[in-house]
């Protein structure tokens, strides 16, 4: 069964999403069951994968039994196994935790919001396993459908976001499809390992380069990267809960993903230092994103918006990272994808529970919450820890990395825009435990009235159990990342990291 | 700000044009494109894969894992079509409009009735639209039928001919499409009911993706059709030019009953009740 694990990553949850489709019409009930058998295939074949590519290197999958580059391969090392391991446990976890939202708020549509959740993680972890530049095209607009319909599927201004999203969300697809259309034009081929062969007595040709600038645009709109991010905040701002803390700890790291592979492993970093030489541009626009996302973060008065700009920041850290052009910067880097996954979870999920309960996440609904629910509070206060990048919590030392590779590489604008998002951040979160913990629950805030404020407030309690469970064991995640950083880079991150890197 | 992005087109557009003068000359018989994979499917399809139709091997065979992600892509839009769109309250406005069959008058109601009428005597026609053409319902009735066998032909002859699944899942999606415009929705959704369409539209993905599994539980790597030769009883080379026909037969009903579906969604806002 071991040599199927590729497949079985991918096809489990796809098999399972098809299933929960049917089930919608039939037997509404069984939707969620099926959707959790579905991502929990992919958590144990993935995982399973992650310890068989450790223990004998890199595995490839012909589908259809066709070889490269006739046929389509699943290429997964090291890199792929363990972000396709993270994808699928936090979707897993996150399906638990919103069961309980999905029921309340959309009693009726289980079933299509069920499938589209299982297909957006198919979606993802195809794009990670996958060794065809074509494949992960195909693979992108699943994850973008599903993304924008579950986006749209709150009320109020979502819709609007959504459709802005598609409009931004298509364009930087098309890039990407257009860049692989002219590697394809110049070499004849979409295998990823087969290209980056074709490629090189390509160097120096204008098609070459133009073909990797507007695939990096396209991947750049799709995770959001400053200045191309406009779409990004008022998408996971005001998408449905569930949504939001699934798509915005996963869709933008498995971009950046996306963004090194195609960096190491189609068009190899001795191209991009060398032929491209934009690493110095390239790492000035992240020091934008790091310090405009802090920025515009300061002067959000809504925890979910505020924190879909500190989004816009962390993107910065990633692709600053990796285009610094140093192994310490990006060992940083692929460590910050694993680490921002999981703390981006913990703070948007911990945003969730709040909104569960108080239906609201502006800053005034967040008064007096450490009394009311302090086990999501203390959770959300190990995420914002993280964010901050505070030892032992994970986010440390992934910004310990970055910042090495960026003295490295003598590059002060980065080391001092990291800097000061770590201090942004804690000022933000301050103020956000400041007005929870030291704010009393007002009564009748925001115009509704007195009376039923109060027996709202009274009502508060803390967030149900099948929330808490997963959001606990984020926060504890973070803990646990944090103190496994030194076999996590020695036996994962070190071995992939491309020799040409100085 | 109009000036700022006249700019950018400008300077995309000109980095994208500037780049083709690498390209090879158009219809190149020595570009990079007919050279590398390319005479591999020519010189070998018929002999790997027994399908004259080298476009349909390569597009359900060789990157036939690609294909089926794409009828996923149209699946899911069908169900993310559903999500947004479909609504169970029923459409604001308390009036209804029968026409009495017998005599062609036209009744309107100002308040839904407690019991509906009984259809054979009066029928509900959509509020705004009440022409009652017979010559166009009835050629549209007649033909109906031979635009599905077409679509049907498109399906199973794409091994040999232009066609295959999308194109006869569109044509089969036409078909209802032009009964629910020339008829009504309600007569459309009567003949295909709502729940059918949606189990269609899973169900033709599921058998692309449960031939990919079967041959996986075969012993096969996941979609390698030679590896169901044991139970088709045929050789493994004329096993893969059935699997691609079990998988076009998938993708059909899957196109079809999403066009249904998202038409449907779209034509009554999600009502399903009336609409073009």
């Amino acid at each position: 069964m071991s040599e199927q694990y590729p497949a079985l990553v991918v096809i489990g949850p796809l098999l399972c999403a098809l299933l929960v489709s049917v089930a919608g019409w039939l037997r509404p009930r069984l939707c969620l069951p099926l959707a959790i058998v579905g991502l929990g295939i992919a958590a144990a074949a993935s995982t399973g994968l992650l310890a068989q590519v450790l223990a004998t290197g890199p595995v490839s999958y012909r589908l259809g039994g066709w070889a490269p580059p006739w046929g389509i391969v699943y290429y997964v090392d090291n890199l792929s196994a363990v972000v396709a391991a993270l994808v699928s446990w936090v979707a897993l976890f996150n399906l638990a935790a919103s069961y309980r939202t999905a029921m309340t708020d959309y009693p009726e549509k289980i079933g299509p919001f069920y499938t589209l959740y299982v297909l957006a993680v198919t979606g993802m972890l195809g794009m990670v396993v996958t060794g065809d530049a074509f494949n992960l095209y195909v693979l992108l607009e699943i994850t973008s459908l599903t993304g924008y319909a579950l986006i749209g599927l709150a009320g109020g201004r979502a819709p609007l976001a959504s459709l802005n999203y598609l409009f931004l969300g298509t364009i930087g697809a098309s890039f990407y499809l257009l860049g692989v259309g002219y590697l394809y034009i110049v070499t004849g081929s979409l295998n990823m390992a087969d290209l980056a062969k074709l490629l090189t007595p390509l160097y120096g040709s204008l098609a070459l380069l133009a073909a990797f600038a507007i695939t990096l645009v396209g991947l750049w709109m799709k995770m959001a990267f400053f200045p191309l991010h406009a779409w990004l905040p008022n998408a996971y701002g005001f998408a449905p809960a569930p949504a939001a803390s699934l798509l915005a700890p996963l869709m933008t790291k498995v971009m950046v993903y996306v963004m090194i592979r195609v960096m190491i492993s189609v068009f190899t970093v001795e191209f991009i230092l060398q032929e491209v030489a934009l690493s110095q541009f390239v790492v000035w626009l992240a020091v934008a994103a790091m310090v405009a996302g802090a920025l515009m973060a300061l002067g959000q008065r809504d925890l979910k918006r505020m924190l879909a700009y500190i989004v816009v920041a962390e993107v910065g850290y990633m692709v600053g990272g990796a285009w610094l052009g140093n192994k310490m910067a990006m060992t940083g880097a692929i460590l910050h994808i694993i680490n921002d996954a999981v703390m981006t979870f913990c703070v948007f999920l911990a945003a969730g529970c709040i909104y569960q309960k108080t239906r609201g996440t502006a800053f005034e609904d967040l008064q007096g919450l450490f009394k009311k629910m302090p086990w999501t509070m203390t959770a959300l206060a190990a995420g914002a820890l993280a964010m901050i990048g505070v030892p032992p919590f994970c986010g440390f030392f992934s910004k310990w990395y970055l910042i090495r590779g960026g003295l490295e590489a003598g590059h002060w604008g980065f080391v001092g825009a990291l800097l000061f998002s770590s201090l942004v951040n804690v000022v933000l979160f301050f103020r956000i435990f400041e007005i929870a913990f030291f704010e009393p629950m007002s009564h009748g805030h925001g115009g509704h009235g007195g009376h039923g404020e109060q027996a709202k407030a009274i009502a508060l309690t803390e967030a149900p159990l099948s929330m808490l469970l997963p959001l606990l064991a984020a926060a504890l995640g973070l803990v646990a990342l944090g103190l496994a950083t030194g076999p996590l880079v020695e036996k994962i991150i070190l071995p992939i990291i491309p020799a040409g890197l100085g | 700000m109009k000036a700022l992005a006249l700019a950018i087109v400008a300077l995309v557009g000109g980095l994208l044009i500037s780049a083709t003068v690498d390209f090879p000359d158009w219809g190149d018989p020595a570009s990079p494109a007919s050279l590398h994979v390319s005479p591999h499917y020519v010189e070998k399809t018929m002999e790997e894969t027994s399908v004259p139709n080298i476009v349909t091997a390569v597009l359900a065979d060789y990157r036939g894992f690609d294909t089926m992600f794409e009828t996923t892509v149209v699946f899911t839009a069908g169900v993310a079509c559903f999500l947004l769109l479909r609504r169970r309250e029923p459409r604001p406005g308390p009036s209804r409009v029968y026409r009495h069959r017998a005599t062609g008058v036209i009744v309107e109601m100002s308040q839904p009735p407690d019991t509906e009428p009984a259809p054979e005597v009066f029928k509900r026609i959509d509020d705004d639209w009440t022409p009652h053409d017979l010559i166009v319902m009835n050629v549209c009735r007649l033909l109906i039928p031979f635009i599905q066998l077409f679509g049907l032909y498109v399906i199973a002859h794409g091994h040999h001919s232009p066609g295959g699944g999308f194109q006869g899942g569109v044509i089969l999606g036409a078909s209802v499409i032009l009964l629910a415009l020339s008829w009504d929705l309600r007569t459309a959704t009567t003949r295909m009911k709502e729940t059918a369409t949606g189990l269609m539209s899973a169900t033709g993905v599921f058998i692309y993706a449960g031939v990919g599994a079967l041959a996986l539980a075969m012993g096969g790597n996941f979609l390698d059709y030679a590896a169901l030769s044991p139970i088709l009883m045929v050789d493994p080379v004329a096993a893969r030019s059935l699997g691609i026909f079990f998988v076009e037969v998938g993708v059909g009903l899957a196109v079809m009953a999403t066009m249904v579906l998202i038409y449907r969604n779209l034509a009554s806002e999600g009502h399903l009740d009336q609409g073009l």
